[in-house]
């Protein structure tokens, strides 16, 4: 009987938490210096911007064109997600996870597919965007490995539409996360790609093209400077901006010419754009990239 | 009588006679009478031989008379008396002694010559036997004198014609008698003797009396006149005892008619009228209502038509006047079998006697103990009747001595010797026996009773099937009625020439004697009715009258107040409950196996590498938490289903004393609620420290305790309104499916039939389950207060709000106001009646709306209640809209960055928000209380719009301060105006539920809707 009472109070005393955290004033006090205003960007400006990024599923066709093979190990484990607790990782994530869900689904791994699913789908639950996920249809469609196909589709496609609702909801910061964290997943796969197939020269080329996109996406960061994960996230991107910098992208402009093919008037562009990109240029831009990746999905 | 004691008699005798003169003729045939009485023929004369012998009587014949003059004693004859006295003082009992000196007496007496040396040798005989002087000096008055007038002597009684007595001290009874018949009461040995100064041929036990003889007065005898006027051994009793005549007391029964439940008629008729001092028995064939007029006669059950008064007062309608004068000894045990007979009787006599002291209720305990020889088994713990530890005869003799502990006035035995051995039998009545001669008044039903057990009752009730009483008087008498009554020989003798004794049996023989057929087998059809029988009582008996006091019954009980009887009872419980093993070690151990059983079960590696646990992913948490108040449900009811049934019997005895029915149920609560708080601690601290639920311990703690207590409560209940115990626990999972089904986790809310459901809100009928409400208060409070989600859940919520108001409601009311705007002129009745309640949801929803940028000028009765809605009104909310949805994405934009902010402040401080999460947050309880997997996050439902979405999240909008109703998972409650926390809400519901039922309890609702769907079901049935 007295054991079982000692055993009682050690059990009750090893589950009171230790450990106080500060109270809310204490957060509210440190609050008042660092408040900042929101981002007040106008919302045109940024949707034309975030149309030229490219989804991520574009990316990865990319990929499958360039004939490499599936590489699991170069994608975000979905064990990762219980790491991502804040709005921002959990934003930025929920792009990557995408971006790995389509190059699965590229490479027709279904099995992983279904676990990235699951993770997307926690994820936008979690960031109130949750709707875009009928867990009930997925679930179904989960059930029958013929289905998987269609399943993939569903999420790859919600992806676009919570990119537009995140818009129209005055969260596009998130949107934007959204996107660069697809982005870069695609950068870390394809450089990835490109140092295992050297020769494939269209790989170095996709990766040399994406100094434009990058551009791009760091003057989306310009309008929010006042949060802190973004401006600490864009001063990463500097850094890869300067390994891009490295890079020439020459455009030769010649008049265009109109031809008749098959008696039908055809206007044909005659710019080239030639992309000067090395091995060694890849190879760092793939290091940043990794670092940046690493960061984020960490 | 053995073969040396004889001897020694007859030696005795011999050596008296010879005093003084030799033996006279009187004195040997006196001594030959004796050898015929107590010898078998062919043996008479080797005594009478001795008796010559020794007395010198052979020698003597011839012989001058006058010789045998003033010779002293020899020395050699009083060596010889002394002898013979020692021999007789070591075999014989007190009470053969005492008839061995009035045997010695009657022969001194039989010739009259009381010489000094005769009465010497007397002497010398009475004071090596150890006779008092005093009762020796009675005896020989008794045995020697001739005249009444002589004899006074306190027990001495005197019956004659006269109506005085002839002396001061001895008591006299008036009666029809030739002469005197004279009783003297031995006290030293409680025996009787009678004997007949007269001339009439008196009748003792069917035997003429010889005059001047001294006759034994046994228990049960009868002195019978010529004229048939009779002296009953019972009432000649009541007379000598000086403390019955000071006892006030009259029982006065009268039954015209008693009916069953069911119609049938159980009793006719029965009328009974009884003084204090009486052992009166109630005999009858089976089913002929013997237990039935007990338990009326005790006030168990209320007699039809008639009355039950003690001293005037009716027992049913003067209940305090009566309370503690009667006593009930039921034919089955009414032991606590967990307690040593020590304690059983101890906790009895604490019940009893508010007023004694502590010291004084031990004493009486032991004496009683003593009294009926269980004292050296006292430590013994009762046992049940698989578990024998004391003998049959000794768990009766217990509970009789529970009864008599606290004395009562009255008492009535079921059947006290069935199942006992006839010496445990003989023992038990004659211990009834004693009570009643010290001024009891003792009712037994008894069934086969032995010869003399028979003869030792005052009076004899005798019933036949139907209820109808045959007979009500002297039992030795009942033999002769009936048996006159056929027309039987020998009818005047009820007992055995040579024996004494009765067949009891014969009465039955009689009255249930068949009617044989031509082939000389019995048949079905009785000789006598039981009508017959009946109808020959009523004309040959009439109650005899009893001398009605309006005093106050004498009564020796003093109740403890309420609080020291609750403190009595939870002792004796806890006592009994500690002391059974089984019970004790099962239930104590019941929870834990079920915990370590359960969470070691559905714990695995929940982390979504697969490769630990952690507890943040567990999925079964939400599964667990309903299986632990399933688990606190089943453990409560199981626990207390049993209570009150097991006690029944014991409430059924105690019921006599008026104990107070409220102190009982609380002493029951106060064990099972300490039980079920160990049983869900236990529970608790095992099943979290396994499945890592941390912080919890205490708020989970409550909440099974509190469902534990409620179902204590409910498991007394059916147990006070059912009969057994298989009922009770083929009703248990009745009782627990319904409470699976509605507890919310099991089966969503939204998707019962639409009968039970209201969308938005937890049904009605749910309502009424206590799982639904802890499940709620378990489930809002981790969520709500887990040690991670404390610190940002306010945040979240104003998120949730926000994000549900411009990313659904702002659409939703948008879209609404545009048909209103389309359809302004449309006049259709189908569309009027969207408009009206398109109107409806608009003005509700606006109404209780803080942000009203840009319509703070507008009428909102008017323009949707009224008909002052226009086109422009119309656009003017159309922008309104707009501004409303930018305005809370700026809100829930603020939050979410407050939520980012207070993360990264808390990591500055040095706090891993990861591991906090993965140890207090559950994904898959937020998932639930959060109804993430919603297909409607908003819907229309009688003309208003619900929130399905974040139901953890919502604020209260109450209709009415009475509106408590929310949906499931609601952080709060209205409580008539006030906001309460779910977590304090629902256990306050709770409470009041267990607080509900603790008085249909009190009060015991549930039986008596039982007892009334019984008669109902009966009556129907009859109908039918």
């Amino acid at each position: 009987m007295r054991l079982i009472a000692i055993g009682i109070i050690a059990l009750l005393l090893g589950s009171c938490s230790s450990g106080k955290k500060p109270d809310e004033q204490a957060f509210l006090e440190s609050l008042d210096s660092t408040r900042t205003a929101g981002p007040g960007v106008d919302e045109e400006v940024i949707n034309s911007i975030l149309e030229q990024i490219p989804s991520p599923i574009e990316i990865s066709m990319l990929l499958k064109e360039s004939g490499s093979k599936y590489n699991e190990a170069i994608l975000n484990s979905s064990n990762n997600l219980p790491k991502y607790n804040s709005n921002y990782k959990k934003a930025l994530n929920l792009g990557v996870y995408g971006t790995d869900l389509g190059y699965t689904n590229i490479f027709g791994r279904n099995q992983d597919g279904i676990k990235y699913i699951s993770a997307i789908k926690s994820l936008a639950d979690e960031l109130n965007i949750g709707q875009f996920f009928d867990i009930a249809t997925i679930g179904r469609l989960a059930t029958n490995s013929k289905n998987l196909d269609s399943l993939l589709l569903i999420t790859t496609m919600n992806f676009n539409q919570i990119n537009h609702y995140l818009q129209s909801q005055s969260r596009d910061n998130l949107s934007v996360l959204l996107l660069t964290g697809g982005w870069l997943e695609a950068m870390q796969i394809t450089c990835q790609t490109a140092v295992n197939n050297p020769e494939n020269a269209e790989l170095k080329e996709t990766i040399g093209e994406q100094k434009i996109i990058l551009e791009q996406i760091m003057l989306l960061f310009t309008f929010y400077q006042g949060d802190e994960n973004m401006v600490g996230l864009s001063t990463d991107l500097d850094s890869l901006k300067k390994a891009y910098d490295k890079i020439n992208i020459n455009y030769t402009y010649k008049e265009s010419t109109m031809e008749i093919v098959n008696g039908v008037a055809v206007i044909k562009d005659n710019s080239t754009t030639t992309i000067d990109i090395t091995k060694e240029n890849v190879d760092e831009i793939k290091d940043i990239i990794n670092q940046i990746r690493t960061k984020i999905i960490s | 009588m053995s073969e040396e004691i004889l001897k020694a008699l007859t030696q005795l005798f011999a050596i008296i006679s010879k005093q003084d003169g030799g033996v006279s003729d009187n004195e040997r045939g006196f001594a030959l009478n004796f050898f015929q009485q107590e010898l078998e023929k062919s043996a008479i004369d080797e005594y009478l031989k001795l008796y010559d012998t020794i007395s010198g009587y052979s020698e003597q014949v011839g012989k001058h008379i006058d010789d045998r003059s003033n010779q002293p004693t020899s020395v050699k004859d009083s060596i010889r008396t002394l002898a013979i006295c020692k021999k007789i003082n070591k075999t014989l009992t007190q009470k053969q002694k005492v008839v061995v000196l009035i045997k010695v007496l009657e022969l001194v007496s039989s010739d009259k010559q009381f010489t000094n040396q005769r009465m010497e040798i007397v002497n010398a005989v009475s004071t090596v036997f150890n006779i008092i002087k005093e009762e020796y000096r009675l005896i020989e008055s008794f045995v020697v004198s001739e005249r009444v007038d002589s004899l006074d002597f306190n027990d001495i009684l005197i019956a004659d014609e006269g109506t005085e007595k002839s002396a001061p001290l001895q008591k006299h009874l008036h009666a029809h008698v030739d002469g005197h018949l004279v009783f003297m009461h031995v006290r030293s040995v409680e025996m009787y003797f009678v004997k007949y100064l007269g001339k009439d041929a008196n009748n003792l036990n069917g035997f003429i009396m010889k005059p001047g003889r001294v006759y034994l007065f046994s228990q049960g005898s009868i002195v019978k006149t010529p004229d048939g006027g009779a002296l009953y051994y019972s009432d000649l009793i009541a007379d000598f005892n000086d403390e019955i005549q000071t006892i006030k007391l009259s029982f006065k029964a009268t039954v015209e008619e008693f009916a069953f439940r069911n119609g049938t008629i159980g009793l006719r008729n029965v009328k009974i009228n009884e003084g204090p001092g009486k052992l009166i028995g109630i005999m009858g064939a089976s089913g002929a209502g013997k237990t039935t007029l007990l338990n009326i006669l005790a006030g168990l059950e209320k007699p039809g038509k008639g009355s039950i008064k003690i001293n005037g007062f009716d027992i049913h309608k003067d209940k305090n006047k009566v309370e503690g004068v009667i006593g009930y000894v039921a034919q089955d045990d009414l032991l606590i079998e967990e307690l040593t007979v020590y304690q059983n009787l101890y906790y009895n006599a604490k019940l009893c006697f508010a007023k004694v002291p502590e010291s004084e209720i031990q004493e009486r305990v032991m004496k009683v103990l003593r009294d009926l020889g269980l004292d050296h088994r006292k430590d013994l713990k009762v046992g049940s009747i698989l578990d024998k530890q004391i003998s049959g005869g000794q768990r009766k003799r217990l509970n009789i001595a529970l009864e008599l502990i606290r004395e009562p006035a009255i008492l009535f035995l079921d059947e006290p010797t069935s199942g006992l051995s006839s010496r445990d039998s003989e023992n038990v009545i004659d211990l009834l026996k004693e009570l009643s001669l010290k001024g009891k008044l003792i009712f037994v039903v008894i069934h086969q009773p032995s010869s003399d057990i028979y003869k030792m009752f005052d009076k004899m009730i005798i019933m036949d099937t139907g209820g109808y009483p045959t007979f009500y008087g002297n039992p030795v008498q009942a033999i002769t009625y009936f048996k006159k009554a056929t027309n039987q020989v020998d009818s005047n003798r009820g007992q055995c020439e040579v024996c004494g004794n009765v067949n009891p049996e014969q009465i039955f023989n009689i009255i249930e004697a068949r009617v044989v057929d031509e082939y000389g087998q019995p048949t079905n059809k009785r000789k006598v009715t039981p009508m017959q029988w009946h109808e020959m009582f009523r004309n040959q008996f009439k109650p005899s009258l009893v001398e009605d006091t309006r005093e106050e019954p004498p009564k020796t009980l003093h109740l403890p107040s309420r609080l020291k009887q609750t403190i009595i009872f939870t002792t004796r419980n806890f006592l009994s409950k500690i002391s059974n093993r089984q019970y004790l070690l099962i239930n104590l151990l019941e929870a834990p196996l079920l915990a370590v059983l359960l969470a070691f079960i559905i714990k695995y590696k929940s982390a979504p590498d697969g490769k630990e646990y952690i507890f943040r992913y567990n999925e079964n948490l939400p599964a667990f938490m309903l299986m632990a108040i399933i688990v606190a449900l089943f453990m409560g009811l199981t626990v207390s289903a049993e209570e009150i049934i097991r006690d029944r019997k014991i409430l059924k005895r105690e019921s006599f004393l008026n104990l107070s029915w409220n102190s009982y149920l609380l002493s029951k609560l106060a064990i099972l609620f300490l039980l079920s708080a160990i049983q869900t601690l236990t529970f608790i601290v095992i099943g979290n420290w396994i499945l890592e639920i941390h912080g919890m311990t205490w708020t989970f703690w409550f909440v099974l305790f509190t469902t534990s207590c409620f179902a204590n409560v409910l498991g007394l209940n059916i147990s006070a309104a059912f009969n057994s115990a298989v009922t009770v626990y083929i009703l248990i999972p009745l009782l627990l499916i319904p409470q699976m089904i509605l507890s919310g986790v099991i089966f969503d809310f939204d998707k019962l039939n639409e009968l039970f459901s209201t969308k938005g809100k937890v049904p009605l009928v749910a309502d009424l389950m206590t799982s639904r409400w802890a499940y709620e208060a378990m489930a809002v409070r981790q969520f709500k207060t887990n040690e991670y989600q404390k610190a940002y859940y306010e945040y979240e919520r104003e998120e949730s709000r926000a994000d549900f108001k411009s990313a659904y409601l702002a659409v939703e009311l948008k879209k609404r106001n545009q048909f209103l705007i389309d359809n302004l002129e449309n006049k259709t009745d189908t569309i009027q009646k969207l408009i009206i309640s398109n109107k409806r949801i608009l003005y509700y929803e606006l109404k209780n709306e803080t942000f009203k940028e840009g319509i703070t000028q507008l009428d909102l009765k008017d323009m949707f209640v009224g008909s002052g809605y226009s086109r422009e009104i119309g656009n003017l909310l159309e922008t309104y809209f707009d501004t409303y949805k930018k305005h809370y994405q700026q809100v829930y934009n603020t939050n979410a960055d407050l939520i980012e902010k207070k993360m990264a402040f808390y990591e500055q401080q040095g706090f891993d928000i990861q591991k906090e999460k993965n140890e207090f947050f559950n994904e898959s309880l937020s998932d639930l209380v959060r109804n993430i997997n919603t297909k409607e996050r908003i819907m229309e439902y009688k003309g208003q719009l619900v929130q399905n979405i974040n139901p953890v999240f919502q604020s209260l909008n109450p209709k009415n301060v009475f509106d408590y109703r929310t949906a499931f998972f609601f952080p709060e409650k209205n409580l008539l105006g006030q906001t309460l926390s779910t977590y304090s809400f629902n256990l306050l519901v709770i409470w009041c539920m267990t607080l509900l039922l603790y008085l249909t309890l009190y009060f015991e609702l549930l039986r008596r809707l039982i007892n009334i769907v019984e008669k109902v079901n009966l009556s129907v049935k009859k109908s039918g």
